[in-house]
């Protein structure tokens, strides 16, 4: 399988959720390493070079998942790489747990949006569509 | 009075009141005679200076006066009575007629000039022309008065108008039925940021377009139809400015549209505080599907065989759910009591409480948990202290949640001080823990609801991040105040202070 030595960052304040999609990514051939805060997750995401990040939206601050995803695609190697917001609150309700204009998708610059609980045959698949995408690049 | 006398007028019409000036005695009897016969109202003074008193007094229809007379003579009375009652018909009658004294009489304002001696007849003819000219007079005199009060009565009502639409919070618009400024009042120009319109302006164009398209809905039909259209609009970005417009069609009196009102409203603090409450829903929203998703996520785990979770594991996602429901349930029951107290402050029962006992009987609760943790209470309670008025439930409410903070947050083996004293017109009460302490930006956000100190040492610590947001809203509903001190690493104190009546 292509996804074999994939290594995914996968940052989550939740700890519980943590472990479980951290199982789930295993059970799909995934090596994955976790974080748990901003600081730790940029701090793994430089020592690991992770292949893809899926990140957790609301930490500490209500945009930390935001914050991480411009701070990792800003990054020399993070531009090369894809990433991937986690919420439990997709639908816009007036606050902004989603990129309401373009010029903050831009900002964010995610290559996706997952809502929680996540599926993992949908994660899956979009991760090895965006595997392929980046190779092409 | 002067309706009064207008009415006496009327009444009298086929009696007119005739004032006879003569120093004649025998005509003076003779002609009231006369006149009483015909019907008329009839007074007579015997010389001049009578004949002033009674003229000027009463307001006669009619006058004959003597030129002759040997105090006053004729021209002078017929001049005084003329300048303090213009209206009644005078007549100078005399034997020693002059074309000058007949043209001076009539210059002065007397009706006619009747020769002595005269027939009844040719009295009669006068006299009959002279009141017909006098109650053209006083019905010309009527309408004026009434026309000068009417356009009195509309110039004070339009005035009012004005001044009642001017003072108006609320922007008012009136355009014709091509869409021509008609009125508008000075908060109208407010709302739009304009120094000046000019009424007979086209203004379609100066408003902004989603008000201009309300008020073309209603022009564009062109008949008039009782229907008004509203729209909210945000005048200014990022809710700084929102109002609510509703455009309402004018009719004419005959049924056809004759203009638009439009009625512009300010309800940028609604639409605030809508946002705030949508925000809330979003909060709440996320805290209620976090929890679900990793029980969900648990049960996923255990259902899926091809995972292979172990018996042992199973028990632990199971039991790490149940953990997770809890709090969902403690979180619900938060919501519930804020919305409780939003909805139910009228029900609450005020009473007089001592919040030192509140305090005690807390502590006394929390006895098996201190000791689980090792945590000594230390008191120090002044002693009269004053009751508070306030709801027993609430109070004991707001102390449960510091007390449990303060229990929570405490290192093991730890202390909480408690001290309740006067001060001024409060009771103070002061609620010390030596816990993990907040860094100052985690201490402003501390009464949010949902916020919560999320560390390594906080990750553990159960809690939904509504207690103190709650234990504000009661405080604040007392008029009380509270205040937090805190260092790092050190621990915390909350300061709460409750008013009390002297």
């Amino acid at each position: 399988m292509e996804n074999l030595n994939k290594k995914i960052l996968l940052v989550d304040d939740d700890l519980d959720l943590l472990e479980q999609n951290k199982m789930l990514l295993e059970s799909k051939g995934y090596k994955v390493v976790t974080a748990s805060n901003m600081k730790d997750a940029m701090d793994t995401f430089k020592k690991e070079k992770p292949d893809a990040c899926v990140l957790d939206l609301i930490m500490e601050e209500h945009d930390a998942g935001f914050v991480l995803s411009h701070k990792i695609k800003r990054d020399e190697y993070g531009k090369t790489i894809p990433v991937f917001l986690l919420t439990s609150a997709t639908y816009v309700t007036g606050m902004k747990f989603g990129a309401s204009t373009s010029e903050e998708q831009e900002w964010i610059h995610a290559d996706g949006w997952f809502d929680k609980p996540i599926n993992i045959e949908q994660l899956t698949t979009k991760l090895e569509e965006s595997f392929e995408e980046y190779k092409k690049k | 009075m002067e309706e009064i006398k207008q009415e006496e007028i009327k009444q009298e019409e086929i009696k007119p009141k005739v004032l006879i000036v003569d120093d004649e005695r025998g005509l003076r009897i003779g002609t009231k005679r006369i006149l009483q016969s015909e019907g008329y109202i009839v007074d007579v003074a015997e010389n001049g200076t009578e004949g002033i008193e009674l003229g000027t007094k009463n307001d006669y229809d009619l006058a004959i006066i003597d030129l002759k007379m040997p105090d006053v003579d004729g021209i002078e009375v017929l001049k005084t009575i003329k300048k303090s009652r213009p209206n009644t018909i005078c007549y100078i009658a005399t034997a020693f007629a002059s074309f000058d004294t007949a043209i001076e009489a009539t210059k002065l304002g007397a009706q006619s000039y009747i020769p002595k001696p005269f027939t009844t007849e040719e009295l009669l003819k006068h006299l009959e022309t002279g009141f017909e000219k006098r109650l053209l007079i006083l019905e010309s005199e009527r309408l004026r008065k009434e026309r000068e009060e009417r356009l009195l009565e509309i110039a004070y009502e339009k005035s009012r108008l004005n001044t009642i639409v001017n003072s108006i919070a609320d922007g008012v618009i009136v355009v014709n039925k091509t869409g021509e400024l008609v009125l508008f009042n000075p908060a109208s120009l407010k709302f739009f940021e304009l120094n000046e319109i000019i009424i007979g302006e086209k203004i379609l164009g100066i408003l902004p377009g989603e008000i201009s398209d309300l008020i073309k809905k209603i022009l564009e039909t062109e008949k008039y139809e009782n229907k008004s259209y509203s729209s909210q609009v945000e005048l200014k970005p990022n809710r700084e400015l929102f109002v609510d417009v509703t455009c309402s069609p004018v009719p004419h009196p005959d049924g056809s549209l004759a203009g638009v009102v439009i009625v512009i409203n300010n309800i940028t603090e609604l639409k605030k505080l809508e946002h705030v409450k949508s925000q809330f829903v979003s909060m709440v929203a996320h805290e209620l599907k976090a929890p679900m998703a990793a029980v969900m996520g648990f049960m996923n785990l255990i259902l899926d065989d091809s995972m292979g979770i172990k018996p042992e594991q199973q028990k632990d996602y199971i039991s790490r759910s149940t953990k997770r429901l809890q709090g969902l349930i403690e979180m619900v029951n938060d919501l519930l009591d804020i919305s409780r107290m939003e909805i139910k402050k009228k029900e609450r029962e005020i009473k007089e409480l001592n919040i030192a006992e509140i305090l005690k009987s807390n502590v006394d609760f929390l006895e098996l948990e201190l000791k689980k943790k090792g945590v000594t209470v230390t008191s120090n309670f002044e002693a009269d202290l004053p009751p508070v008025k306030a709801d027993n439930n609430e109070i004991n409410r707001l102390y449960t949640n510091i007390l449990s903070n303060a229990l929570k947050y405490n290192k093991d083996n730890g202390t909480i001080d408690i001290s309740v004293y006067k001060s001024g017109s409060f009771v103070v009460s002061k609620i010390s823990d030596t816990g993990i302490g907040m860094k100052p930006a985690e201490k402003e956000k501390l009464f949010q609801e949902f916020f919560r100190v999320k560390n390594d040492q906080t990750r553990n610590i159960p809690g939904t991040g509504l207690g103190l947001a709650i234990v504000k809203r009661i405080v604040e509903s007392y008029s009380g105040k509270i205040e937090v001190e805190s260092e790092f690493g050190k621990g915390t104190t909350f300061i709460i202070k409750f008013p009390f009546k002297h």
